[in-house]
């Protein structure tokens, strides 16, 4: 999360517009969902991790590293729907069907090529603004604000979980599995106390500055390009009919 | 001295649980001074700050800001705080915005300024820290010396009269509190007051106007740094230690004074000698 987070502050495609990568990412959704499975979504899958990593100069580590837990997933979930559990007749009957192979094959390539494009839009924007965008397209301020703020928080937490951590291991907190479980437990409870009491000052702090229940900052207004709006299109393009010409 | 900007009157304040925090503390902050304020832990000195902008409610007493009776409506609060501003310890409790510049605009677009108006503010008051670079820079990747000075920051871009700072040299290196501190002279310059805790007390000695000594929730003493802190029965009330320089001057059997006086009468004894 700390690596995604830093990729999507210092990219080469940070200061570009969220709108434009938006439009590009929901093109591509929408051509893996609505064309065949196996000839559009390997097409999706390359631009998107073309963009990333070739676009916004993101190494190609962090993509596969974003990619990797939602692989994990899908890799556990193939079985389920290439095996068909038979209860009738002369008892269970487990089988490996033609069909239940292609099911499978499409939805897991389909899903794969969709977290792709996420990949993309998380390694390429940092959270804020497509917090900003979403706010934009009408989601309600009240519920903006409070993912705004625990995006911030979630850093401070995590800075504060990982000293305690180290200050448990230093004094040998996690040498067995049964203090391993004792000291997390002291750190849940002690990070939940600590998070009240944050809460608190941060309150102070903001009304010092004159917070009176609506965090207003003024946010960079990047420029919405046309060329660049009508390239993204082009692209979904390519590669929408690089799947059709497919045999 | 043009008169006081801010003065408390025999404030006292509980806080849940019985505990008191200050029992009867009386102070006087001088317009345009730079007002340490020392005691031990626990003296009630970050309770004191969030009296002065109106973040507690004192349980008894009276507070003047600008010689008037402060009052704690919303209309009156804003005022005050626009006047009077807060820098945190932790840069972790005041910092809440994902950039820089954001976090810096927070406080004059309360204010209701105008968006170019906020955006000169900000541009200002990161120059003025000296951190105009880092004005679209992620908050949580920042050094802790880059927080605190962003923090301060966020302050400024209000304009205040008056700057509460809590500790605002603890923690950081010799590089980063000379940054900050460079940063506050020149406002000082400019006129804005300074109020600040420390528990530093050659720091206080040597850079504040004037200090006021905290002990058990009242104000024992205050005023000049070399008249003050010169006084032994009053440090060990206290619980403070004498600053090092007054040491010196006792051992090289220089008369006590400020901190340029003492330094001015060494130098003179090395040429004299």
């Amino acid at each position: 999360m700390l690596a995604t987070d830093r990729h999507a502050w210092t990219n080469r495609w940070r200061f570009i517009h969220p709108g434009e990568k938006a439009l590009f990412v929901a093109g591509l959704l929408a051509a893996d969902f609505a064309l065949p499975a196996l000839a559009v979504a390997p097409q999706v899958f390359w631009a998107a991790y073309l963009a990333t990593v070739t676009g916004a100069r993101v190494p190609g580590r962090a993509f596969w590293g974003v990619m990797a837990v939602p692989m994990l997933f899908l890799l556990a979930g193939i079985p389920a729907l290439a095996l068909s559990l038979n209860l009738d007749g002369a008892g269970p009957l487990l089988s490996l069907s033609p069909e239940g192979l292609a099911l499978a094959a499409a939805v897991s390539l389909r899903s794969l090529a969709a977290v792709a494009c996420l990949a993309f839009l998380i390694l390429t924007t940092p959270v804020p603004d497509l917090l900003a965008l979403a706010r934009r397209l009408g989601l309600p301020p009240a519920l903006v604000e409070l993912a705004y703020l625990m995006h911030r928080l979630v850093f401070v937490v995590l800075e504060r979980a990982s000293a305690a951590r180290q200050a448990q291991e230093a004094r040998l907190g996690y040498r067995t599995f049964g203090t391993s479980i004792r000291s997390l437990g002291l750190l849940g409870g002690g990070l939940f106390l600590r998070s009240l009491d944050r809460g608190r000052r941060l309150d102070l702090g903001l009304a010092a500055r004159g917070y009176h229940g609506e965090l207003r900052v003024l946010g960079r207004e990047p420029e919405l390009s046309v060329k660049r709006l009508a390239l993204a299109v082009l692209a979904v393009l390519v590669v929408v009919a690089l799947a059709l010409v497919q045999p | 001295m043009t008169g006081a900007i801010l003065a408390v009157d025999g404030i006292e304040h509980t806080y849940a649980g019985e505990v008191l925090a200050l029992d009867g503390l009386s102070l006087t902050v001088p317009r345009g001074c730079r007002l340490a304020v020392l005691g031990s832990n626990g003296c009630g000195k970050t309770t004191l700050f969030l009296h002065l902008n109106g973040s507690l409610r004192p349980g008894r007493g009276r507070i003047e800001l600008g010689g008037e009776p402060v009052s704690y409506g919303r209309a009156a609060l804003m005022g005050w705080r626009s006047r009077v501003g807060l820098v945190l310890q932790d840069p972790d409790d005041q910092l809440f915005a994902a950039t820089v510049a954001e976090d810096v605009s927070f406080g004059p677009l309360n204010l209701g300024l105008s968006g170019p108006e906020v955006r000169r503010r900000v541009a200002e008051a990161l120059a003025a820290v000296g951190i105009a670079d880092l004005a679209e820079r992620s908050t949580h990747m920042l050094s802790y010396g880059q927080k605190r000075r962003v923090t301060l920051a966020g302050v400024l871009a209000m304009r205040p009269e008056v700057i509460l700072l809590d500790e605002p040299t603890a923690g950081l290196d010799a590089r980063g509190a000379e940054l900050l501190l460079a940063a506050l002279e020149r406002l000082n310059a400019g006129g804005t007051t300074l109020v600040f805790s420390t528990h530093d007390i050659d720091f206080a000695y040597g850079w504040a106007d004037r200090v006021a000594v905290l002990a058990g929730g009242r104000c024992l003493r205050e005023g000049a740094p070399a008249t003050v802190l010169a006084d032994a029965g009053l440090l060990a009330e206290a619980g403070l230690r004498r600053p090092l320089l007054l040491d010196i001057a006792e051992a090289a059997g220089v008369p006590p004074g400020g901190r340029d006086e003492i330094l001015a009468r060494l130098a003179e004894r090395k040429t004299g000698s």
